[in-house]
């Protein structure tokens, strides 16, 4: 019988040669496990923990060994990065290598790691331990890799849903930007829900448009105004001729015409008024201006002399909605400064203005009716006949996690993330494969850039209650009365703030006016606003308020806007202040900024009438701590003394007798025209 | 068996055989401490055993905070801040403030103001857990350390 | 031989293992027959085999080899229970965390992973084995049913894990695989809602797929893999010694053997030895053929390391029902099949696997032809050889197609 016992050599030499092998494999298997990345970091940080720290300091982080997790079960995340970054929530390791340097700036005060872990703000892949994998640069299979910090922004915007959340500015803008854009008017937008945008009612713009200015505009609105909300809808020659005819052939009602003799219109008085109304607070004229309104420069290609003239007349008439307040002037006012704008303000050589020709065209009105409504113009602009039939956009509900896939990119060499997508259409809405309903705003890039941090910020999954940070926004101010109608008839408003809502034109916010301004020069200042700072160029209108109106103002302001602490300052000063208010006066440079009986500087307010212009207490709280009321102001925080204070107050309360320049203006308070 | 047969068994074959047996020995050892270590857990979900609780200054002195979801007392007493745990040692229910030390209304154990039980089921003493300062000023407490009824946190 | 060091430790420690193993360490002829009828895990070989047993050219060990990936799956399958959620979208954490966190789940993850798709290749090997060796035939056919049903069960055992770690890919590829069953005729969509405890792919479907996985397959498995080994003891090993004398069938009844067992010293003739085997040919199991077996395994566990170690297993984004990817693949083994979908649901769907099902179930029992057993590529079984080599050869290239050269939509790309 053939049968050794025991088994061939080769045998026993492979029996060596793969246990050999196992065991490598097996230590193999061990140093790799042990020399994970996280491992040599965490040891590499030992290292330079003890060169950083107080020895006894050390203790604290004696329980960091190991992976590091930060569980947050309300937002379904548990990120790791801490792992690595060992010294990110400790300020003794400001100057340490980017791994282990502390986090900058004062976020993770407000933000601590504890309680919203890093991928809130940073995005990436927080269950990671390594560097590849947690997503520090975009890798397949991971649909969010860490954000760029230009863009971090966006994230903020997940939990801040207000419409200008602080600390985070180009959040801000780009709400902003959407807010002024009207994109809501196509679009359901969340967190938008309150925001409404109306263009310009389009009732009776066959009385109040040039045919020839109108064919323009709908081939490019931003070739006649440079800063046009309405984007360019890049229609056809065909649509162009159908919304021609739909909207011209609009007469709802004709215009106040009555017995205008435009012959006699005097385009000089019409210029001098001009100025006097200060219109171009609101209206920029080449160039150089407001934009709370649209430019006028070249308001004489556009608008029919006609309905310019109502306009002016009664603004809230034509418009209700309209920003623009009524001024109190005489017919022939109006028709003075209508035929100055319409004569200045036009392109040299254009054509005279034709009558207003019916519109018999039917089916080129029914083509225009229908160009309308595909492309949503009435999401802006009210004309009567038209169907609403909702927004016309799609929701941007959940924008920001659309699958990145399935979105076009007009093969444009760009990563394809979402946030690229929404960037490229903001930009260019028809260039990316697909025809598109949505105009061309023609955004600058930085414009667009914010735009998309905003909409960026928009997700499909809900946050819990808790985390949501939205500030509810200021109820707007509406006050009823004499006094409400006269801020409807004014729009006060549109320049002023009361109450945290209204414009920002001003940099003076009503609400303790009654207590800074005495009665008697509100009233007049009202009825002949004049220059408070020569530097400033923004000034108020000569409304041409009757004096009833400006009184009722005044009075309205001294009993209800007002600010008890300033109030109750004591006005009994002495002489002895007095003198030293002056010398004060003079140690301290005043004149340097301010004028006083024609001598001084001009960065300040003329003080020669502070007696008869402001109010003591609020004097010398001004005086006391200027930045308190008006964050960097030029006003220099002197560090007064409350009895300084009170005395350079009691010396400009002396100011401005009878005798001075700004009582004679006081005393000549005179309704309509101007002294 | 064959004189080659029985040569050719021996020497450096042998050593094959017992260096793979040992090999592989190795290997298995190594096999049973990475299972040993594999089912270790290196992360737990679970709310942090160390925390932060706020600023110093959020607790004037000589103020006493209950902290009710962490079920800790915060004491900042006259030589700086210490922490007892309010769970009784007994059936773990919270115990309240009496007029000085602890009382349980479960069982009726009574604790002193440094959580020596007085009176009542209660094994132990109220647990006295670490106190610490953040780099950032912030107290942390580490439930993982407990400390003595001599300790205080100076901040 | 001089007597060895410390007798009395050595005595106490030959009767306590004595007292285990009923054996001690193997000696004698007569211990080495011994030890393998009484001992639980050595019962499976016989005491004795032929030495072409031993050669590798003929089996090449792949029944082996699958059975020892088998074993690997199960124990890094259990060690994987300990860290894995069957529910989503825990069970896709619970994956990344294995990958990220646990201390060696990288290596165990990507072993399991890895030895799973290695056990569903080499289960097709070794039936190729069997068919181009004739070794399906009378008196092995039902082995070869309990062979044609493991596969299947392998198959399932696979596709139920691949569903397991919920992420877009696995996703996706169950939804392909279960819409491929849904074809089937009368009972497609009742398996389908079966399947899926419901009607979409939810945390019902994960947890069947899960039990399936864990429980009730491996069970199955268990049970036909010991039933298969079994009948290949008592029906012997198909391959033919060399210079053996040729079988001579006696007509209906087994071959004679000219071995007699003790136990059946009541019979003239065995009921159960059918090997005909030269007792001039056999050695002992132990050491021959268990230090092969072992050498084997060995060899298997290395090179599953290693591949481990080099290779990740795949884990893409958490799934996501409203975002398919382009294009949707089933796991590998079913690419031929949606390949054939592509062209026919029917016919890649319902036609082809139930045909291939069929046929390889009643293979043995159409196929009564006896010659050409235990050799490779034996003459004799030219056509039965070249139909079969055909159908391998079409389900590679489909197979081949479908991974490498189908793109978005489907369509023909270029892999490189």
């Amino acid at each position: 019988m053939r049968d050794p016992q025991t088994a061939p050599p080769r045998l026993h030499l492979a029996f060596a040669a793969l246990g050999l092998g196992f065991l490598a494999i097996f230590s193999w298997v061990f140093f790799k496990e042990q020399g994970a990345e996280w491992r040599s970091a965490q040891a590499r940080f030992r290292k330079l923990e003890a060169t950083v720290k107080n020895p006894h300091q050390l203790a604290q982080s004696a329980g960091a060994a190991g992976v590091r997790q930060v569980w947050l079960p309300d937002l379904d995340r548990v990120d790791r990065c801490t792992t690595c970054h060992l010294g990110v929530d400790d300020p003794a390791f400001a100057k340490a290598p980017a791994l282990f340097r502390s986090h900058p700036g004062t976020w993770l005060t407000t933000h601590p790691v504890e309680r919203f872990g890093c991928t809130v703000c940073h995005d990436g892949q927080g269950e990671a331990t390594d560097y590849a994998h947690a997503a520090h640069k975009p890798i397949p299979g991971v649909a969010r890799a860490m954000r760029p910090l230009e863009t971090i922004e966006a994230n903020c915007g997940a939990c801040h849903r207000s419409l200008e959340p602080r600390g985070a500015p180009r959040l801000a803008e780009g709400r902003r930007l959407i807010v002024e854009s009207g994109c809501v008017a196509c679009h359901d937008i969340p967190g938008f829900e309150g925001v409404s945008f109306r263009g310009p009612g389009l009732d009776s713009l066959g009385y109040k448009v040039r045919p020839d200015w109108l064919e323009g505009w709908l081939k490019d609105p931003k070739g006649y105004l440079a800063n046009s909300k309405m984007g360019n809808f890049r229609l056809s020659e065909a649509e162009i001729a159908g919304l021609r005819a739909l909207l011209l052939s609009q007469k709802a009602e004709a215009p106040q015409v009555a017995d205008v003799d435009w012959k006699k219109a005097d385009s000089a008085n019409g210029k001098a008024l001009f100025g006097q109304l200060r219109c171009v607070s609101c209206h920029a004229v080449n160039g150089r201006g407001g934009t709370m309104g649209p430019e006028l420069s070249r308001i004489g290609d556009k608008v029919r002399r006609d309905w310019l003239f109502s306009y002016l007349r009664d603004p809230h008439r034509e418009q209700p909605d309209t920003a623009m307040l009524q001024y109190r002037l005489t017919d022939t006012q109006v028709r003075d400064v209508a035929a100055f704008l319409l004569e200045e303000y036009k392109t040299p050589g254009g054509e005279a203005e034709a009558a207003p020709a019916p519109y018999q065209d039917a089916p080129a009105v029914a083509e225009g009716r229908a160009v309308f409504v595909r492309r949503g113009c009435y999401g802006c602009h009210k004309l009567a006949g038209i169907r609403e039939t909702g927004k016309i956009g799609p929701s941007l509900a959940g924008v920001a996690d659309r699958d990145p896939d399935q979105l076009p990119y007009g093969g444009k060499p760009v990563r394809r993330t979402a946030d690229n997508y929404i960037f490229l259409k903001v930009q260019q809405p028809d260039s990316l494969g697909a025809p598109s309903l949505m105009p061309t705003f023609s955004f600058a890039p930085a414009q667009a850039a914010k735009i998309t941090l905003a909409l960026a910020s928009l997700h499909k999954a809900d946050l819990p209650a808790s985390r949501v940070v939205k500030e509810a926004p200021p109820t707007p101010y509406r006050p009823r009365g004499a006094f409400g109608e006269l801020v409807t008839r004014y729009r006060c408003l549109s320049c002023h703030r009361i109450g945290g809502s209204g414009g920002d034109l001003s940099t003076v916010p009503l609400d303790r006016i009654g207590s800074q301004l005495q009665h008697d020069y509100l009233v007049a200042y009202l009825l002949n606003p004049g220059a408070v700072r020569v530097s400033v160029e923004a000034r108020m209108p000569v409304f041409h308020m009757l004096p009833e109106e400006a009184r009722t103002i005044a009075d309205y302001a001294a009993t209800t806007f007002l600010d008890d602490d300033l109030d109750r300052y004591d006005t009994r000063f002495t002489p002895a202040e007095v003198s030293r208010g002056e010398q004060l006066y003079r140690q301290l440079g005043c004149v340097g900024c301010h004028q006083l009986n024609l001598q001084g500087g001009y960065v300040g307010p003329d003080l020669s009438n502070t007696g008869q212009r402001l109010r003591p207490g609020w004097t010398a709280a001004w005086l006391a701590a200027p930045n308190r009321y008006k964050p960097g102001t030029l006003q220099p925080d002197y560090g007064l003394s409350p009895g300084d204070a009170r005395a350079l107050t009691a010396y400009l309360a002396s100011l401005g007798g009878s005798t001075s320049r700004a009582a004679g203006k006081a005393a000549s308070a005179t309704g309509g025209g101007h002294p | 068996m064959s004189d080659r047969e029985r040569d050719s068994t021996g020497g450096g074959r042998r050593e094959f055989f017992l260096t793979g047996c040992a090999a592989v020995g190795l290997a298995s050892a190594g096999f049973v401490v990475s299972t040993f270590r594999y089912l270790v857990p290196t992360v737990l979900y679970e709310p942090p055993a160390r925390f932060t609780i706020g600023s110093p200054s959020s607790f004037p002195p000589g103020s006493v905070t209950f902290l009710e979801d962490r079920r800790l007392f915060l004491f900042n007493g006259q030589d700086g801040f210490f922490t007892v745990s309010s769970v009784c040692t007994h059936l773990g229910c919270n115990v309240k403030r009496a007029a000085s030390g602890f009382e349980c209304p479960c069982h009726g154990s009574r604790f002193d103001e440094n959580g020596r039980v007085v009176h009542g089921p209660a094994p132990a003493p109220l647990a006295w857990y670490a106190l610490s300062l953040s780099p950032r000023g912030e107290l942390i407490v580490d439930l993982e350390r407990t400390v003595g009824p001599d300790f205080r946190l100076k901040a | 031989m001089a007597s060895p060091r410390f007798p009395r430790t050595r005595a106490w420690l030959d009767e306590t293992a004595r007292s285990v193993w009923r054996i001690g360490w193997p000696r004698t002829d007569k211990d080495r027959a011994a030890v393998m009828i009484s001992s639980f895990f050595l019962h499976l070989p016989p005491a004795r085999v032929s030495r072409h047993v031993l050669r590798p050219s003929y089996t090449l060990g792949l029944g082996l080899i699958s059975a020892i990936l088998f074993g690997v799956l199960t124990v890094t399958g259990l060690a994987l229970m300990l860290y894995y959620v069957p529910h989503p979208p825990e069970a896709y954490r619970s994956v990344m965390d294995l990958q990220s966190v646990v201390t060696f789940g990288v290596i165990l993850r990507n072993m399991h992973r890895w030895s799973a798709h290695a056990m569903v290749f080499v289960v097709f090997l070794h039936l190729c084995r069997v068919f181009w060796t004739g070794s399906y035939k009378r008196p092995r056919e039902f082995n070869w049913v309990v062979g044609v049903v493991l596969l299947l069960l392998t198959l399932a055992l696979s596709f139920t894990g691949y569903l397991l770690p919920w992420d877009q890919l696995a996703f996706w590829a169950i939804t392909v695989g279960t819409n491929i069953a849904a074809y089937a005729p009368v009972v497609g969509d009742q398996v389908k809602f079966l399947l899926l405890g419901g009607h979409v792919i939810g945390p019902m479907t994960l947890l069947r797929f899960y039990v399936l996985h864990c429980v009730f397959l491996p069970l199955a498995v268990a049970v036909l893999i010991s039933v298969h080994v079994w009948r290949v003891r008592k029906d012997g090993l198909s391959g033919a010694p060399e210079g053996s004398k040729p079988v001579e069938e006696t007509a209906g009844v087994f071959p004679p053997s000219t071995k007699t067992w003790g136990l059946m010293a009541l019979t003239r003739r065995p009921t159960v030895s059918v090997e005909a085997r030269d007792p001039e040919d056999e050695v002992f199991a132990w050491p021959h053929l268990l230090y092969r077996e072992l050498l084997v395994a060995l060899g298997v566990v290395i090179a599953l390391h290693v591949v481990s170690l080099l290779f990740m297993a795949p884990l893409e984004e958490m799934a996501d029902p409203t975002r398919t990817p382009n294009p949707a693949k089933a796991p590998w083994y079913f690419l031929g099949l949606q390949e054939l979908v592509h062209y026919s649901a029917f016919v890649g769907g319902v036609l082809v696997p139930t045909l291939i099902v069929v046929a390889l179930l009643a293979l043995p029992y159409v196929d009564r032809h006896p010659r050409g057993v235990g050799r490779w590529f034996a003459p004799e079984r030219r056509v039965a050889n070249a139909i079969f080599t055909a159908v391998v050869a079409v389900a590679t290239v489909l197979t081949i197609i479908g991974t490498l050269f189908r793109g978005p939509n489907w369509a023909w790309t270029w892999p490189w």
